[in-house]
C-alpha cells in the first residue's frame, strides 16, 4: 500500500468504520434474516423463502398498523404543508413588527419530543382536559380512537413546525427580489404575484419539506411511544411502533425483520425522490 | 383588507404555537388542586414556587440534564471532529477507491436508524456498552449529511494554503486544526449545532439502551419522574419548563446561527 493511500484510509476509518458497524452490516443481516426462520433464542432453523413477508401480510395487527400510518400521513401532510406555508406567508415581507411572530413561529424548536408530548398529554387530559373548556367540547381524547390520532397529527405538526417554517421562509426571502418587483410595476394584483410568481419560485423547497415530512410520518414511532403507546385499542399503532413492539417486546425476529426490510426501500424510494429535487434547492 | 385578515391571522397562529408553552408555564404553579378543579383551570391560583422545588430536588432531576449534556457535548465534538478528518481525507487526499467509499458513506442517508434500532442494540450489548455514554452516542457519531457540508466547505478553501503549508514542513493534523478548522468555523459550527439538539432530543434509542436510572438522558427521564403517579402534575410541569427555558434563551441568543445550521442541513 502507497505511504498516501494508507494515511488517507487512517483518515477515514472512524466515518467507514462507524457506517459499516450501524448501516451497511444491521442492514444486510436484517435482510438476509427476513428470508430465514430465526428461533427467539437466534437459531437459524432453515430458509424461509418469502414465507416471513407473506405471514406479515397475514398478520391482521400489521395491516392495522398500515392502515393507521396511512390515515396518520393524510391528516398531517396536508396540514403540515397548510399550517407552516400560511406562517411563512404571513411573514415572508420584513416589516416593522414580522420580527415578533417570526420568532413566535420558532420557539416550537425548544421543545423536545418528550416534553411537548407531556404537556398535549396535560392539554388533552380526558373529558375535563383545558382544550374542552376552551373551546366548549366534550371528548375524551386520548381515549377514542380518531380523537387519539387528531392528537398525534397536532404533535407531529408542532414537533416539525419550526423547521420547516424557517425553511420556507428562507425560501421566500431568497428569491430573486427584481422578478417581483417588475410584476409589481406591471400593476400585477397581490394574489396573482403571489400565486403566479411568489409560490413557484420556491415550489423546489416545498417539494423538499412535503417529501421530508413523508418521510418523518412513515417511520413516525417515538410521538406514539411517549402519546399514547399505540391506544386506545391499537388505533394508533403505526407501522414503526409495531416494528418496536414485535422486536423489543415481543421478540418476534420474523415480524421485525420483515418490517425493518420494507421500511428501508419505501423510504429510500422517498429519498431518491427528495434528493432530486434537493439538488434544485 | 388583506392587512387586517393578516393581523387577525398572525395573532391566531401566534396563540395556537404559544399555548403549550404558556399552558406549561401556567400548570407550573397549579397545586394538586388546581388541577383537579370542576372545570379545568388557565391561570393557577397563586404563584408557588413549590413545584420548582420538588423538581430540583428530585432524586435523579439533575443527574437526567446532566447526562443529556454530557452526551449532546460528546456527540457534537466527535462528529464534528469525525467529519473534519473524512472531509480532510476526501478533498486534499488523493487514494485509491476514494470515489467508491464516498460513495458507500453518501448511501448510509438511504437507510433509516429507526429501522436498524434493534441490530444496532444488539452490536451496542454485544459490544458491552449498555447503560453507558458511549453507548449512547456511537451509533449518532457518523453522519453523511454532516460529513456532505464540510466536504463542500473544504472544497471552496483554497488549496494553495494546504501546498504552501506542507512545503513549510506543516503536518496534516497542525494543518487543520491551525489553517482548515478556523477557516471553515461557520461550518464546524453548523455541525456542531446540528449534533448538538438531536442528541439532545433524542428518545427512543436512550430509551433502550439504559436501565439504570443514573444513566438515563432527561427526554427519557422526564417520563420516568414518577410525579404523575403521585398526582404532582405541577412539578411534571416545572420540570418541563426547567429544561425548555434553557433551549429558549438560547433560540433567542443565538437565532441566525441555529437557523443557518438547520438550513445548512437541507442544502447540502
Amino acid at each position: 500500500m502507497k505511504e498516501t493511500d494508507r494515511k488517507a484510509y487512517l483518515y477515514i476509518m472512524p466515518s467507514l468504520v462507524l457506517a459499516l458497524l450501524f448501516s451497511f452490516i444491521p442492514l444486510l443481516k436484517t435482510f438476509v434474516e427476513s428470508f430465514l426462520t430465526i428461533s427467539q433464542q437466534g437459531k437459524v432453523l432453515g430458509f424461509a423463502g418469502l414465507g416471513n413477508y407473506i405471514s406479515l401480510f397475514h398478520d391482521t395487527a400489521f395491516i392495522a398498523s398500515v392502515k393507521n400510518t396511512v390515515i396518520f400521513i393524510l391528516l398531517f401532510l396536508p396540514l403540515n404543508t397548510f399550517f407552516t406555508l400560511l406562517a411563512a406567508t404571513l411573514t415572508r415581507r420584513k416589516k416593522s413588527l414580522t420580527a415578533i411572530p417570526e420568532f413566535i413561529f420558532f420557539t416550537p424548536l425548544a421543545f423536545s419530543l418528550s416534553a411537548l408530548a407531556l404537556i398535549f398529554k396535560e392539554m388533552f387530559r380526558g373529558k375535563v382536559s383545558i382544550i374542552n373548556r376552551l373551546f366548549g367540547l366534550d371528548i375524551a381524547w386520548l381515549d377514542e380512537s380518531f380523537p387519539a390520532m387528531a392528537v398525534l397529527v397536532i404533535l407531529g405538526i408542532f414537533l416539525d413546525f419550526a423547521f420547516d417554517y424557517i425553511l420556507l421562509l428562507s425560501a421566500f426571502r431568497g428569491t430573486d427580489r427584481s422578478i417581483i418587483e417588475a410584476a409589481e410595476i406591471d400593476g400585477a394584483s397581490g394574489a396573482t404575484l403571489f400565486f403566479r410568481i411568489e409560490l413557484p419560485a420556491i415550489q423546489n423547497m416545498l417539494a423538499v419539506i412535503i417529501f421530508m415530512a413523508l418521510k418523518d410520518a412513515l417511520l413516525i414511532s417515538a410521538p406514539v411511544m411517549v402519546l399514547t403507546e399505540g391506544g386506545p385499542f391499537r388505533s394508533t399503532e403505526t407501522i414503526m411502533y409495531y416494528y418496536y413492539l414485535e422486536a423489543f417486546r415481543s421478540g418476534n425476529r420474523a415480524t421485525g425483520t420483515t418490517i425493518a426490510v420494507l421500511m428501508v426501500g419505501l423510504s429510500a424510494a422517498i429519498m431518491t425522490l427528495l434528493s432530486r429535487r434537493r439538488r434544485d434547492v | 383588507m388583506y392587512k387586517a385578515i393578516r393581523i387577525i391571522l398572525l395573532c391566531l397562529l401566534s396563540v395556537i404555537v404559544l399555548f403549550p408553552l404558556f399552558y406549561a408555564f401556567s400548570t407550573s404553579f397549579f397545586t394538586p388542586q388546581d388541577f383537579t378543579a370542576e372545570n379545568a383551570k388557565l391561570l393557577p391560583s397563586s404563584l408557588s414556587l413549590r413545584n420548582y422545588e420538588l423538581a430540583l430536588s428530585h432524586r435523579y432531576f439533575g443527574r437526567y440534564v446532566l447526562n443529556s449534556f454530557i452526551t449532546a457535548t460528546l456527540t457534537a465534538f466527535l462528529r464534528a471532529a469525525i467529519s473534519a478528518m473524512t472531509a480532510f481525507a476526501f478533498t486534499h487526499l488523493r487514494f485509491k477507491g476514494q470515489k467508491a467509499i464516498l460513495t458507500l458513506l453518501l448511501t448510509t442517508l438511504f437507510i433509516p436508524p429507526d429501522a436498524m434500532l434493534y441490530e444496532n442494540y444488539v452490536t451496542v450489548a454485544r459490544l458491552s456498552l449498555l447503560d453507558s455514554y458511549l453507548g449512547i452516542v456511537l451509533p449518532s457519531l457518523f453522519s453523511a449529511s454532516a460529513m456532505l457540508i464540510t466536504i463542500g466547505a473544504y472544497l471552496s478553501t483554497d488549496r494553495d494554503i494546504y501546498d504552501a503549508a506542507r512545503i513549510d514542513g506543516s503536518r496534516d493534523p497542525r494543518y487543520i486544526l491551525s489553517i482548515l478548522l478556523p477557516l471553515t468555523a461557520p461550518v464546524t459550527i453548523t455541525v456542531f449545532i446540528q449534533a448538538f439538539i438531536s442528541s439532545f432530543n433524542s428518545y427512543l434509542w436512550p430509551l433502550l439502551i439504559t436501565t439504570r436510572p443514573k444513566m438515563r438522558t432527561v427526554q427519557v427521564g422526564i417520563m420516568m419522574l414518577g410525579f404523575a403517579e403521585e398526582g404532582e402534575y405541577g412539578a411534571q410541569s416545572a420540570s418541563i419548563i426547567l429544561i425548555t427555558l434553557p433551549f429558549l434563551l438560547l433560540l433567542a441568543a443565538g437565532r441566525k446561527a441555529i437557523e443557518k445550521a438547520l438550513q445548512g442541513g437541507i442544502s447540502s
